[in-house]
């Protein structure tokens, strides 16, 4: 009896582990990005939640005085495919919207706090692909 | 009489080039794509805007600088003259540009810069034979093609944006390797044309009063020194040895004086 207990629980386990896995992948595709930052002494604000239309998985802060949104996908080719779609997120200010591998990387300058894309540019040059 | 209306002339190309190369704010704060390294206009602060990738402004590029790649617009400049302080790459006169190789993507686009003489850009071409090194320089050697010739005329007017701006080009001293395209004579710019028809003792060219300076002692056969009114570039097609050209901005004249009393002339009356 004992053993039966087990082996379900075993079972559950598993059971629920598949889509930890998936999620798991999905954040560890937005974390490579934050990893990446703070391994060249950038400082990622908190990120927080955030409701966008073209994608389920996204956080938002600031990196150097620049706004940032990250979004997890289940593939590359998925956020390869959402890549024009992160434009809207930028709306009226300078900004760029890359897929690095299954995390989609939005920045957006709204606060002119870089002028000269410089920041934009490390960004998105440091975020593994 | 002659000299107002040339004056007039010139007054109103350089008019209608600045206004094709001024950008605007696009119209109602839309978003213009571009990609690649590309100055940012005056009236959103200038300099230069660093963005290697594909991005987004809300401010439009002009029709002269800037070349569609996949609907982003790509500029074909010399970002130095904007400020530009990151590595460079000395060229001479027109070459191509593969931007798909420049920005890093699968889409390929050959567009063609038309600046005359020494100029920057921030990439170097991709190792081949249609670029020659010399002088630390890279002069075009290979066969442009009809797509390059058709858009020369338009697109030349790129050298008067460059006219008024003052910043240090390249200086180039080295002989224009075999082939350069700046010295075949299917390529000759537009514009009124002086020829001088060089003695076989040789000829010394003393500096014209457009903005150029022409240093050397041409042997022999010919020197052709075209000068285009109303234009930027003083074109100076280089056979033989030892011809520096010297390119600073140009100062338009209405008559530029060229000695070339070779002994089958004797001069204009």
């Amino acid at each position: 009896m004992r053993t039966i207990v087990f082996m379900m629980a075993l079972v559950a386990c598993g059971k629920s582990g598949g889509p930890d896995k998936a999620s798991g992948s999905a954040a560890s595709a937005r974390d490579a990005v934050l990893d990446a930052w703070k391994t060249a002494k950038l400082t990622p604000s908190a990120m927080t939640p955030a409701t966008v239309t073209f994608a389920k998985d996204c956080q938002s802060g600031t990196v150097e005085g620049v706004d940032v949104l990250l979004c997890s996908f289940a593939s590359a080719a998925e956020a390869k495919a959402a890549e024009d779609q992160g434009l809207t997120w930028i709306s009226q200010a300078t900004g760029a919207s890359q897929a690095h591998g299954a995390a989609l990387v939005v920045l957006a300058d709204r606060r002119k706090t870089d002028p000269s894309g410089r920041t934009i540019n490390r960004l998105m040059k440091l975020a593994p692909k | 009489m002659r000299r107002s209306v040339l004056a007039v002339l010139t007054f109103l190309t350089l008019v209608i080039v600045a206004g094709l190369a001024a950008p605007a704010i696009a119209g109602g704060g839309r978003q213009v794509h571009y990609v690649g390294i590309h100055p940012i206009p005056k009236s959103e602060g200038g300099g230069i805007c660093y963005i290697e990738g594909p991005h987004v402004h809300i401010y439009d590029a002009d029709k002269i600088q800037y070349r569609d790649h996949r609907g982003s617009n790509y500029f074909v400049g010399d970002p130095v003259a904007y400020g530009y302080d990151g590595k460079r790459y000395a060229y001479k006169g027109h070459h191509p540009i593969h931007v798909n190789a420049v920005v890093g993507d699968d889409d390929p686009d050959d567009e063609y810069c038309y600046l005359n003489g020494p100029h920057y850009h921030y990439f170097a071409p991709p190792e081949g034979p249609e670029f020659r090194v010399a002088g630390d320089a890279y002069f075009y050697v290979g066969e442009p093609p009809r797509v390059y010739a058709d858009a020369r005329p338009a697109m030349m007017r790129i050298n008067a944006v460059y006219q008024p701006i003052q910043y240090e080009r390249p200086i180039v001293t080295v002989d224009a390797p075999i082939g350069w395209i700046g010295a075949r004579a299917e390529f000759v710019g537009p514009g009124a044309a002086v020829i001088v028809d060089a003695p076989r003792g040789g000829v010394i060219v003393a500096p014209p009063r457009a903005g150029v300076t022409v240093e050397g002692y041409i042997p022999a056969p010919s020197l052709h020194v075209d000068v285009g009114i109303g234009l930027p570039g003083v074109i100076v097609h280089e056979r033989g040895p030892a011809v520096i050209v010297r390119e600073r901005p140009v100062i338009i004249e209405e008559r530029v004086k060229i000695k070339h009393d070779n002994g089958r002339h004797r001069g204009h009356r």
